[in-house]
Protein backbone atom coordinates (compact mmCIF):
# COMPACT_ATOMS: atom_id res chain seq x y z
CA UNK A 1 0.00 0.00 0.00
CA UNK A 2 1.23 3.81 -1.10
CA UNK A 3 1.75 5.64 2.56
CA UNK A 4 3.30 9.41 1.42
CA UNK A 5 3.99 11.61 4.29
CA UNK A 6 5.21 14.65 5.30
CA UNK A 7 7.53 13.60 8.35
CA UNK A 8 9.18 10.30 8.69
CA UNK A 9 8.56 9.32 12.11
CA UNK A 10 4.49 9.02 10.46
CA UNK A 11 5.24 6.47 8.08
CA UNK A 12 6.04 3.40 10.22
CA UNK A 13 2.51 3.92 12.22
CA UNK A 14 0.45 4.40 9.25
CA UNK A 15 1.95 1.81 7.38
CA UNK A 16 1.07 -0.32 10.89
CA UNK A 17 -2.58 0.74 10.77
CA UNK A 18 -3.34 0.29 7.27
CA UNK A 19 -2.20 -3.36 6.95
CA UNK A 20 -3.94 -4.16 10.62
CA UNK A 21 -7.26 -2.13 9.50
CA UNK A 22 -7.44 -2.69 6.08
CA UNK A 23 -8.65 0.78 5.08
CA UNK A 24 -9.34 2.46 1.76
CA UNK A 25 -8.08 5.83 2.50
CA UNK A 26 -6.07 7.31 5.70
CA UNK A 27 -5.21 10.38 6.27
CA UNK A 28 -3.11 11.82 9.39
CA UNK A 29 -3.84 15.74 9.68
CA UNK A 30 -3.47 18.78 12.40
CA UNK A 31 -6.79 19.40 13.62
CA UNK A 32 -6.23 23.01 10.94
CA UNK A 33 -6.21 20.94 7.94
CA UNK A 34 -2.50 20.32 7.93
CA UNK A 35 -1.58 16.91 6.13
CA UNK A 36 1.64 14.45 7.65
CA UNK A 37 0.59 11.87 6.04
CA UNK A 38 -1.63 9.68 4.14
CA UNK A 39 -2.77 6.77 1.80
CA UNK A 40 -5.16 6.42 -0.23
CA UNK A 41 -5.66 9.68 -2.18
CA UNK A 42 -4.17 10.20 -5.69
CA UNK A 43 -4.08 14.51 -6.16
CA UNK A 44 -3.44 16.93 -3.83
CA UNK A 45 -6.87 18.98 -4.19
CA UNK A 46 -8.42 15.94 -3.23
CA UNK A 47 -6.49 15.46 -0.19
CA UNK A 48 -6.40 19.32 0.55
CA UNK A 49 -9.87 18.99 0.32
CA UNK A 50 -10.36 15.55 2.65
CA UNK A 51 -8.14 17.72 4.87
CA UNK A 52 -10.13 21.03 5.08
CA UNK A 53 -13.31 18.81 5.21
CA UNK A 54 -11.98 17.02 7.69
CA UNK A 55 -10.65 19.96 10.59
CA UNK A 56 -14.81 21.49 9.86
CA UNK A 57 -16.34 18.67 11.06
CA UNK A 58 -13.52 17.92 13.61
CA UNK A 59 -14.16 22.09 14.57
CA UNK A 60 -17.70 21.55 14.63
CA UNK A 61 -18.41 17.73 16.48
CA UNK A 62 -16.14 19.64 18.74
CA UNK A 63 -17.55 22.60 19.51
CA UNK A 64 -20.70 20.61 20.21
CA UNK A 65 -19.97 18.16 22.17
CA UNK A 66 -18.72 21.01 24.67
CA UNK A 67 -22.19 22.23 23.92
CA UNK A 68 -24.49 19.54 25.07
CA UNK A 69 -21.67 17.33 26.88
CA UNK A 70 -19.12 20.05 28.46
CA UNK A 71 -16.34 18.56 26.17
CA UNK A 72 -15.63 17.86 23.05
CA UNK A 73 -16.92 15.01 21.05
CA UNK A 74 -13.55 12.85 19.67
CA UNK A 75 -14.85 10.23 17.77
CA UNK A 76 -16.97 10.73 14.49
CA UNK A 77 -18.23 7.53 12.58
CA UNK A 78 -20.31 8.11 9.14
CA UNK A 79 -21.79 4.95 7.55
CA UNK A 80 -22.71 4.94 3.80
CA UNK A 81 -24.37 2.30 1.83
CA UNK A 82 -21.07 1.26 0.61
CA UNK A 83 -18.22 3.28 2.33
CA UNK A 84 -17.80 4.04 5.99
CA UNK A 85 -15.72 7.01 7.29
CA UNK A 86 -14.44 7.17 11.16
CA UNK A 87 -12.87 10.63 12.01
CA UNK A 88 -10.71 10.19 15.37
CA UNK A 89 -8.39 12.48 17.56
CA UNK A 90 -5.27 11.26 18.78
CA UNK A 91 -3.19 13.39 21.92
CA UNK A 92 0.59 13.30 20.84
CA UNK A 93 3.51 15.48 22.49
CA UNK A 94 3.81 17.82 19.88
CA UNK A 95 -0.24 18.37 19.99
CA UNK A 96 -4.00 17.00 18.99
CA UNK A 97 -4.03 15.33 15.60
CA UNK A 98 -6.66 13.94 13.57
CA UNK A 99 -7.06 10.63 11.57
CA UNK A 100 -9.57 10.47 8.68
CA UNK A 101 -10.34 7.29 7.60
CA UNK A 102 -12.61 5.51 5.15
CA UNK A 103 -13.38 1.96 4.67
CA UNK A 104 -15.31 -0.79 3.05
CA UNK A 105 -16.61 -3.92 3.97
CA UNK A 106 -13.28 -5.05 3.54
CA UNK A 107 -12.86 -3.91 7.20
CA UNK A 108 -15.48 -2.67 9.96
CA UNK A 109 -16.18 0.01 12.83
CA UNK A 110 -15.29 -2.22 15.40
CA UNK A 111 -11.89 -3.47 13.97
CA UNK A 112 -11.29 0.40 12.94
CA UNK A 113 -11.80 1.46 16.23
CA UNK A 114 -9.81 -1.26 17.57
CA UNK A 115 -6.38 -0.34 15.35
CA UNK A 116 -7.28 3.01 15.84
CA UNK A 117 -6.19 2.79 19.61
CA UNK A 118 -3.16 0.90 18.74
CA UNK A 119 -2.16 3.70 16.51
CA UNK A 120 -3.27 6.36 18.48
CA UNK A 121 -0.63 4.80 21.06
CA UNK A 122 1.66 4.82 18.44
CA UNK A 123 1.85 7.89 17.06
CA UNK A 124 2.45 9.47 20.54
CA UNK A 125 4.83 7.43 21.10
CA UNK A 126 6.21 8.06 17.92
CA UNK A 127 6.01 11.65 18.03
CA UNK A 128 9.01 13.81 18.51
CA UNK A 129 8.62 16.10 21.98
CA UNK A 130 10.43 18.93 20.70
CA UNK A 131 8.96 21.22 18.40
CA UNK A 132 5.61 22.33 19.98
CA UNK A 133 2.29 22.58 18.03
CA UNK A 134 1.61 26.16 17.03
CA UNK A 135 -1.41 27.84 16.83
CA UNK A 136 -3.94 26.55 14.26
CA UNK A 137 -3.80 29.39 12.20
CA UNK A 138 -0.41 30.46 12.48
CA UNK A 139 0.70 33.28 10.03
CA UNK A 140 2.61 31.01 8.26
CA UNK A 141 -0.36 28.13 7.47
CA UNK A 142 -0.56 28.27 4.07
CA UNK A 143 3.04 28.05 2.90
CA UNK A 144 3.57 24.83 5.52
CA UNK A 145 -0.08 23.57 4.13
CA UNK A 146 1.66 24.06 0.65
CA UNK A 147 5.27 22.53 2.32
CA UNK A 148 3.40 18.90 3.74
CA UNK A 149 1.21 18.59 -0.05
CA UNK A 150 4.87 18.84 -1.74
CA UNK A 151 6.49 17.05 0.28
CA UNK A 152 3.82 14.58 -0.23
CA UNK A 153 2.98 14.59 -4.19
CA UNK A 154 7.08 15.85 -4.47
CA UNK A 155 5.53 19.66 -6.16
CA UNK A 156 4.42 22.44 -4.44
CA UNK B 1 -31.27 -2.04 31.39
CA UNK B 2 -31.64 -5.79 30.01
CA UNK B 3 -31.59 -5.80 26.19
CA UNK B 4 -33.96 -8.54 25.01
CA UNK B 5 -31.38 -10.72 24.39
CA UNK B 6 -29.94 -11.27 28.07
CA UNK B 7 -32.42 -14.92 28.30
CA UNK B 8 -30.58 -15.81 25.07
CA UNK B 9 -27.02 -15.06 26.48
CA UNK B 10 -28.19 -17.07 30.07
CA UNK B 11 -29.30 -20.01 28.33
CA UNK B 12 -25.70 -20.34 26.58
CA UNK B 13 -23.67 -19.25 29.47
CA UNK B 14 -25.46 -21.79 31.80
CA UNK B 15 -23.88 -24.82 29.69
CA UNK B 16 -20.73 -26.16 31.40
CA UNK B 17 -17.80 -25.19 29.94
CA UNK B 18 -18.58 -22.15 28.52
CA UNK B 19 -16.68 -18.78 29.82
CA UNK B 20 -18.17 -16.31 27.01
CA UNK B 21 -21.22 -15.24 25.36
CA UNK B 22 -21.40 -12.10 22.97
CA UNK B 23 -24.01 -10.76 20.15
CA UNK B 24 -22.27 -8.66 17.88
CA UNK B 25 -23.23 -6.61 14.83
CA UNK B 26 -21.77 -8.63 11.88
CA UNK B 27 -20.82 -5.64 9.60
CA UNK B 28 -19.42 -3.25 12.57
CA UNK B 29 -18.12 -5.69 14.44
CA UNK B 30 -19.26 -3.84 17.59
CA UNK B 31 -21.04 -5.45 20.77
CA UNK B 32 -24.42 -5.36 21.03
CA UNK B 33 -25.24 -7.34 24.46
CA UNK B 34 -22.82 -9.73 26.03
CA UNK B 35 -21.68 -11.67 28.82
CA UNK B 36 -17.86 -11.49 29.47
CA UNK B 37 -14.96 -13.18 31.37
CA UNK B 38 -13.53 -10.22 34.39
CA UNK B 39 -10.34 -8.93 32.36
CA UNK B 40 -11.56 -10.33 28.59
CA UNK B 41 -11.06 -7.43 25.87
CA UNK B 42 -14.68 -7.43 25.02
CA UNK B 43 -14.32 -4.95 22.02
CA UNK B 44 -11.24 -6.15 20.50
CA UNK B 45 -12.56 -9.76 20.31
CA UNK B 46 -15.97 -8.78 19.38
CA UNK B 47 -14.44 -7.03 16.26
CA UNK B 48 -11.80 -9.62 15.11
CA UNK B 49 -13.97 -12.79 15.56
CA UNK B 50 -16.83 -11.20 13.28
CA UNK B 51 -14.27 -10.28 10.95
CA UNK B 52 -13.54 -13.72 10.87
CA UNK B 53 -17.01 -14.94 10.54
CA UNK B 54 -17.53 -12.56 7.73
CA UNK B 55 -14.73 -14.15 5.95
CA UNK B 56 -15.84 -17.58 6.88
CA UNK B 57 -19.37 -16.72 4.89
CA UNK B 58 -17.40 -14.95 2.30
CA UNK B 59 -15.46 -18.16 1.70
CA UNK B 60 -18.01 -20.46 1.98
CA UNK B 61 -20.31 -18.25 -0.96
CA UNK B 62 -17.13 -18.19 -2.66
CA UNK B 63 -16.81 -22.15 -3.02
CA UNK B 64 -20.45 -22.29 -3.75
CA UNK B 65 -21.34 -23.90 -0.94
CA UNK B 66 -23.64 -21.46 0.41
CA UNK B 67 -24.19 -19.74 3.65
CA UNK B 68 -22.03 -20.52 6.75
CA UNK B 69 -24.63 -21.83 9.64
CA UNK B 70 -21.78 -22.34 12.15
CA UNK B 71 -18.18 -21.46 12.56
CA UNK B 72 -15.71 -23.08 15.01
CA UNK B 73 -12.49 -21.76 16.02
CA UNK B 74 -10.22 -24.27 17.78
CA UNK B 75 -7.23 -22.77 20.17
CA UNK B 76 -4.82 -24.26 22.16
CA UNK B 77 -7.11 -23.31 25.07
CA UNK B 78 -10.60 -23.19 24.07
CA UNK B 79 -13.06 -22.56 21.05
CA UNK B 80 -14.93 -20.27 20.03
CA UNK B 81 -18.49 -20.94 17.88
CA UNK B 82 -20.44 -18.43 15.96
CA UNK B 83 -23.72 -18.70 14.34
CA UNK B 84 -25.36 -15.66 12.69
CA UNK B 85 -28.76 -14.66 11.69
CA UNK B 86 -30.11 -11.04 9.87
CA UNK B 87 -26.98 -9.27 10.50
CA UNK B 88 -26.14 -10.63 13.96
CA UNK B 89 -23.74 -12.73 15.05
CA UNK B 90 -24.17 -14.87 18.42
CA UNK B 91 -20.50 -15.81 19.53
CA UNK B 92 -19.35 -18.22 22.26
CA UNK B 93 -16.27 -19.34 24.19
CA UNK B 94 -15.92 -22.15 26.12
CA UNK B 95 -12.81 -24.30 27.46
CA UNK B 96 -11.70 -27.51 26.09
CA UNK B 97 -13.96 -29.55 28.61
CA UNK B 98 -16.94 -28.00 26.94
CA UNK B 99 -19.38 -30.51 25.47
CA UNK B 100 -18.78 -29.32 22.35
CA UNK B 101 -22.14 -31.16 20.37
CA UNK B 102 -24.21 -29.72 23.31
CA UNK B 103 -23.16 -26.11 22.72
CA UNK B 104 -23.46 -26.90 18.88
CA UNK B 105 -27.07 -27.67 19.65
CA UNK B 106 -27.83 -24.85 21.56
CA UNK B 107 -25.89 -22.02 19.55
CA UNK B 108 -28.15 -23.41 16.66
CA UNK B 109 -31.36 -23.62 18.41
CA UNK B 110 -30.43 -19.59 19.58
CA UNK B 111 -29.69 -18.46 15.86
CA UNK B 112 -33.61 -18.76 15.51
CA UNK B 113 -34.12 -16.24 18.34
CA UNK B 114 -31.55 -13.91 16.49
CA UNK B 115 -33.92 -11.79 14.38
Amino acid sequence: MNVQVAEPWVEAPLRQFLDDARVRIAVLMHPSGQVLGQSGFARSEDIMTACALAAAINASAGELGRQLDGKPFNGLHYAGSAQQLFLGGIATPRGGLLLLTVFDDSSSLGLVQVFFDEFRQRIANAAPAHEAAGPALAENFEGDLNRNLAALFGKA
Amino acid sequence: MASPFQPLLATVMRLRGTTACLIVDERDGVIVDSTLQFGMRGNVFAALISSLYRKAKQSAASAGMGDASFVQLEAELGRVCAVGRDGLVLIAVADPKANLGLLRVELLKAREALA
